[in-house]
């Protein structure tokens, strides 16, 4: 059974995998990538557990690694300083096309929209399970090590019963400006972007897409809606083919601007508001603004970033825009 | 020149290249290339390649820049941050932005190219360590630097640009959030209970026994229980010891010999991985100037009563998924626990 794990000293919580544990030699030559090329081979092709989720060629199937299972048990223990949580939570695939399709970029806007309509059902599915604290919809696209590199585009979802460290940070980062100036960051920084221009990448009707003003990554960027919302699954009522468009737009400048990055996607949505927890959540509608980041892989990050979270940005994030602004796609 | 900006939303800083920025192509995926000998710029013979030397440990005699030396500190030739200049803070709207004023040097290790420091000598490994010491002393002095980094990064994957054996020394004008969080964290558990948090690990670590993987008279090492990283280990002093300069020569030679004792078993239980450590001290000038703002002293923090210093070695064994580097949730794939058996199961040869 995996564990979480919080160390006493940040508050980061952790996952370790206890009985799946890799003996040494297994992490040897991980860049090789285990590719599977080849659709009859393919995993998401043909899955083999039944859908939790099924509507407009979406199916979303729990993992094999975190089966539903590991919900049943969210034990809370400690042994002397540490704390843990037996059991991580859920975790389930989103396969978004029964097609074998490398990239999201290649889906046409109506299957991205079927897409993220899969995202927030599952959204408001799993919130009614009263022990899970946090949702995270994330994609890794090229290979990584946690996931065997499937040549199928697929995203996550992670609903787990404790809530990372940068989605707390985000939060009281925006509730501490929220307090001081009695609006909200997201919408000041959407205001002063569409002014200024020089970090946009596009714009439509309900969303804007721009690089980051203190980027920590090469051609990061976000995509924010201009409406306030904290919630992404609320928030995109009658707007997913528009945040359809703009994400297949963003995908495809990456995609042919950058030589098919490795890259990652992450919605940044509000936790579950679970009473009795340890957060202020009286302002958190009105100060919390949803948004997804998408990261390119294209450096490594080195003992400096590690060791302080410092990060050094090689080029600025207004040449980036630049540069993906001018990226013409079809 | 760069900058220094401050994500709001985060309160994390980051370093951008405003001039002189690399182009998208410069950047290398999976680069193969391994620099040859006759090009490496820290041999011997080369010295006129690098910025002047700021330090060394030379024989008697033996001139500046000119080889001899063992070891040699000299200034980034592509530094992150310059020496040069104030802060000047500037407000476009809701964003700030101040000059990247700071440090950044490169500690070259030994005059020897393909010496991996696992093989160094007790001596010298013991000169590198005096050498983190002195460049530390003498960069606390700029009043304008809140905070100093010494790092090393081994193998290209792990982010080394030179193959030569190298750490690096950067001198921020502010605590690092990364680091701040773990300070305030150490504050914070000795205001409820009146104990180093440090300290507190360290008793349960020997008495689980478990997550330890060798020690010496003033040295322990163990893989952390909540670790970021698989085989993530952890040296820490054992005595109670907030100051990185404060350790005297008997300990620097003990801090090397499990420092290459450690190396050496994960160069064997890993097969050479690529890696990364770095030292975390307590920040510097912390009392802070009344002109300052409380971000880059981290608020007058006084951390000598509830912090060690200590070295984090993360082998760069998985490669780094977006997904942790948006949320800060790390998964780890190897208990620590196994880790450490795997790393105390392998025969040292220099164990001390």
């Amino acid at each position: 059974m995996p564990q979480l794990r919080r160390d006493p000293l940040s508050g980061r919580w952790i996952i370790v995998a206890t009985e799946r544990a890799r003996r040494p030699g297994n992490f040897v030559d991980v860049n090789d990538g285990t590719l599977e090329e080849n659709p009859q081979a393919c995993p998401l092709c043909h899955p083999d557990r039944e859908p939790v989720y099924a509507e407009e060629d979406v199916r979303i199937i729990p993992s094999r690694q975190y089966s539903p299972e590991s919900i049943a048990v969210l034990e809370r223990r400690h042994h002397g300083l540490y704390d843990r949580i037996t059991g991580i939570g859920i975790h389930e695939i989103v396969i978004e096309t029964p097609d074998h399709i490398a990239n999201m970029a290649d889906l046409d806007v109506r299957q991205i929209q079927h897409v993220i309509r899969a995202y927030a059902h599952r959204f408001r599915d799993l919130e009614k399970n009263s022990s899970l604290a946090n949702i995270l919809v994330y994609k890794n696209h090229g290979p990584t090590i946690s996931h065997r590199h499937i040549q199928h585009t697929c995203s996550h979802i992670l609903a787990t019963p404790v809530r990372p460290r940068r989605v707390k940070e985000k939060l009281q980062e925006a509730q501490k400006y929220f307090e001081a100036k009695k609006r909200c960051l997201y919408c000041d920084v959407i205001l002063q972007e569409r002014e200024d221009g020089k970090r946009l990448v596009l714009e439509t009707q309900h969303f804007i897409a721009v690089t980051p003003f203190a980027a920590r990554f090469l051609f990061e960027v976000w995509i924010l809606p201009k409406d306030h919302h904290c919630d992404f699954a609320e928030g995109i009522q009658d707007r997913e083919d528009d945040l359809a468009g703009i994400l297949k737009g963003i995908l495809q400048k990456l995609k042919e601007g950058l030589d098919d990055p490795a890259y990652n996607l992450i919605v940044q949505t509000a936790p579950y508001r679970r009473k009795g927890d340890d957060y202020k959540w009286e302002t958190l509608e009105k100060d919390y603004h949803w948004h997804i980041e998408i990261i390119p892989r294209l450096t490594q990050v080195a003992g400096f970033e590690k060791g302080t979270g410092f990060y050094i940005c090689g080029i600025p994030p207004e040449d980036t825009a630049e540069y993906l602004r001018e990226e013409e796609t079809p | 020149m760069t900058e220094l900006r401050r994500d709001l939303i985060m309160g994390q800083w980051v370093i951008v290249h405003t001039q002189d920025s690399w182009a998208p192509e410069r950047y290398e995926r999976e680069s193969r290339h391994r620099e040859r000998l006759s090009t490496c710029q820290f041999c011997p013979g080369k010295e006129f390649f690098t910025p002047p030397e700021i330090d060394a440990i030379r024989p008697e005699g033996s001139a500046a820049n000119a080889p001899g030396w063992r070891v040699r500190v000299v200034p980034n030739k592509f530094p992150a941050l310059r020496i040069e200049g104030n802060l000047d803070e500037r407000q476009e709207g809701v964003y700030t932005f101040f000059n990247g004023i700071g440090a950044h040097e490169v500690l070259i290790e030994t005059p020897v190219h393909d010496k991996n420091l696992a093989e160094f000598t007790d001596e010298e490994i013991a000169h590198v360590i005096s050498k983190y010491q002195s460049r530390f002393t003498d960069l606390r002095k700029d009043k304008r630097f809140k905070y100093i980094v010494l790092f090393r990064n081994y193998g290209e994957s792990a982010g080394a640009t030179v193959g030569h054996p190298h750490s690096q020394i950067i001198a921020l004008p502010m605590v690092p959030k990364y680091v701040l969080q773990e300070l305030q964290g150490a504050q914070k558990y000795y205001e409820e209970k009146g104990r180093c948090v440090y300290c507190d690990i360290l008793a349960q670590e020997y008495s689980d026994q478990e997550r330890i993987i060798t020690e010496n008279e003033h040295f322990i090492v163990f893989c952390p229980f909540a670790p970021r990283y698989p085989f993530e280990c952890w040296i820490f002093p054992k005595k109670h010891n907030a100051d990185f300069s404060a350790i005297d020569d008997k300990e620097r030679y003990a801090l090397g010999r499990i420092l290459k004792d450690v190396l050496s078993r994960m160069k064997a239980c890993l097969n050479d991985p690529p890696y990364n450590y770095y030292c975390h001290v307590s920040p510097i000038n912390s009392k802070g100037e009344d002109h300052e703002p409380p971000w880059c002293h981290g608020g007058k923090l006084d951390v000598s009563h509830c912090f060690h210093w200590h070295i984090e070695i993360i082998p760069k064994l998985t490669r780094t998924t977006g997904f942790e580097r948006g949320t800060g949730f790390y998964m780890v794939r190897t208990d620590p626990r196994m880790a450490a058996g795997y790393l105390r199961a392998v025969s040292s040869p220099n164990s001390s």
